[in-house]
């Protein structure tokens, strides 16, 4: 036993052995013996550095004149020109009116909703019917924007649709969802929440199914019904929770749903629908204005980071837990 | 024990709410579907609701078998497979060293992967790294980018962290190297999380829509998402393209449509069961850490 012991120490195996070893030798020529483990990062990080690192060297040319005969290294520097242009632009401050909208549509609207599954299916004793709704609440998760976006083509069509056969039936008009500016922002916050809600619900079933049982025998026995239990128990246990998904979801106040929008807009809808990932692709890639577009993403990145950050800070603070 | 009115009510609203909820996603599914094997003259006089009028898969098959969409199909199918194995190796690779929280200056490459995901290049910036490399219209190009995702990295570090040191030490003492242990131990013993890593890279290879419609402009080369949403967008403008193949086959747009809808919805449909049971597991263990 002991000569084993010896042995692993020796050959720096096992976390005394490792401290031991690493003491000895020196951090170089530990790293060097553990060589191995570096070797199998280097693949990783040549992914890293090529496909996530590089591109951020590229977002110089938002400072730039940009254009691809001169290359990055030939435009012409013009300081903070794009941002004071951003700044002013009438345009930019539609696609940033819309994506605050309809980011906080989407927090107000479709954040409770999860917690309130979450609470009422911890209410159902029928496990097989629990089942078959988390069945389904969950399927629209893993369904793709595209075929999100057709579904609900095809159901609000004014032509024949399934929603307008009803407006139609109760004598309204029928309402082309998808060009009209009046309810495209109400489209998009009403499909986010079909695709997610269900799915956003785990967490707080997980949550719930985390607190411990002799609370509620306890209050039980003092004689609280089943809603109050669920108001004083269950609630408070899951506050937590409830707040740190809360703060991660204002961290990401700035994406409003680009995928989910370029499935589903066109021009008609530009003035309610045109979000800041939206624009920086139509304005990057459909009218080719590389600078600007990149300073508009630029601007987006850093608000995103410093909101992301901010968040988890205050999460560490008030709540002891954060992403990292 | 006793059940009080109270109880009743709760129980009512309970059921009634997740009916509701329940309808509510599986009403448009159920709607497009019906239309997908309706018979033509219903979905054109505007009879088909929630179940189908009458039953013909003549729709589904011209759609299935048209050489667009199978080519798209088995090019998705294609993206997704190769997609899912480069992005299990390497993230399964990339996870092990970072899971040794010994070794010197693992911790910064760490903090090196997080940060990409808080902070990016941007659109442009990658769009014209991708022109560099010449990988526009090249379906690399699907793959190679997001070969690893940090998330999912995270998953399985942590995982393997939860492994008991000792199955490696005592294969070290007999003489086993590194590579040895992770290929012959350590990743046999992760198949669970594996098997969870990868059907969320599986998912989003064969969901992904961003991708191929900003690097993949070349019709020859469309994924099953772009040429949904081709005939999705289409069939809202009702262009010509789509119009001619409605005359050739007498079919209402509407129903080819839906029938494309249906026919993207099956994969997904059929590998649900697995991802129900993986899934759970993934998002628990990545989001709820203390």
């Amino acid at each position: 036993m002991n000569t084993e012991v010896q042995v692993i120490t020796e050959s720096g195996v096992g976390p005394i052995g490792r401290k031991r070893a690493r003491k000895r030798e020196g951090r170089w020529r530990f790293a060097w013996r553990n060589r191995d483990y570096y070797l199998l990062l280097v693949p990783g990080l040549i992914f890293l550095f090529l496909f996530k690192y590089a591109p951020m060297y590229g977002i110089v040319i938002a400072f730039q004149d940009f254009n691809i005969f001169d290359g990055v290294r030939g435009s012409e520097w013009v300081g903070l020109e794009h941002f004071q242009k951003l700044l002013h632009s009438e345009e930019f401050a539609t696609v940033f009116t819309n994506t605050l909208l309809i980011s906080v549509y989407k927090i107000v609207i479709l954040f409770p909703i999860p917690i309130l599954i979450a609470l009422i299916l911890n209410e159902v004793r029928l496990m097989i019917f629990k089942r078959t709704i988390q069945t389904i609440v969950y399927l629209p998760h893993f369904l793709s924007w595209v075929i999100i976006s057709g579904l609900f083509v095809t159901i609000l069509s004014p032509s024949g649709g399934l929603v307008n056969q009803l407006i139609e039936a109760l004598g309204g008009k029928p309402v082309n969802f998808f060009m009209s500016n009046d309810y495209f922002r109400s489209l998009v916050v009403f499909t986010a929440g079909w695709k997610e809600v269900g799915w956003n619900a785990i967490v707080f079933i997980a949550a719930i199914a985390g607190i411990e049982q002799e609370q509620y025998e306890s209050a039980a026995i003092d004689g609280a019904g089943r809603i109050r239990r669920m108001i004083h128990i269950t609630l408070p246990g899951i506050l937590p929770t409830i707040a740190l998904m809360f703060i991660l979801r204002l961290g990401s106040v700035l994406d409003a749903g680009t995928e989910q929008i370029l499935t589903m807009y066109n021009p008609v809808v530009y003035n309610t629908g045109d979000v800041i990932g939206t624009y920086v692709y139509r304005v990057g890639l459909g009218k080719m204005d590389y600078s600007f577009s990149t300073a508009v993403g630029l601007f987006n990145s850093v608000v995103g980071f410093i909101l992301v950050v901010a968040g988890n800070f205050i999460s560490r603070k008030l709540l002891n837990r954060g992403i990292w | 024990m006793k059940r009080t009115a109270n109880d009743w009510l709760l129980d009512t609203f309970a059921y009634f709410f997740l009916i509701a909820i329940g309808l509510m996603m599986l009403l448009p599914l159920l709607n497009v579907f019906s239309k997908a094997v309706s018979e033509e003259w219903a979905i054109v006089s505007g009879k088909v609701g929630i179940f189908p009028v009458g039953f013909q898969l003549d729709t589904l098959r011209e759609v299935v078998t048209s050489s667009t969409f199978s080519h798209a199909f088995l090019l998705s199918v294609g993206v997704t497979i190769v997609g899912t194995a480069l992005s299990i190796l390497f993230t399964a690779v990339t996870a092990y060293p970072l899971s040794k929280r010994f070794l010197p200056g693992i911790s910064f490459v760490m903090v090196l992967f997080v940060f990409t995901m808080l902070f990016s290049g941007g659109l442009i910036p990658n769009y014209m790294l991708m022109r560099q490399l010449h990988l526009i219209n090249n379906l690399w190009v699907l793959v190679l980018p997001g070969l690893i995702g940090v998330f999912n990295l995270l998953v399985i570090k942590s995982y393997y962290e939860s492994l008991p040191e000792a199955l490696e030490e005592s294969a070290r003492i007999d003489g086993a190297r590194t590579y040895t242990i992770l290929f012959r131990i350590i990743l046999p013993l992760s198949m669970p999380v594996i098997a969870t890593i990868a059907l969320f890279y599986a998912v989003g290879y064969w969901n992904d829509y961003f991708g191929p419609m900003i690097y993949i402009n070349d019709t020859t080369k469309q994924t099953l998402q772009l040429y949904l949403q081709s005939v999705v967008m289409e069939a809202n403008t009702s262009t010509a393209l789509t119009k001619s193949v409605e005359d050739m086959m007498n079919m209402s747009p509407e129903g080819i449509r839906s029938a494309t809808v249906i026919a993207s919805t099956v994969p997904i449909l059929v590998v649900y069961p697995f991802l129900q049971k993986y899934f759970i597991k993934g998002v628990l263990i990545g989001s709820v850490k203390g």
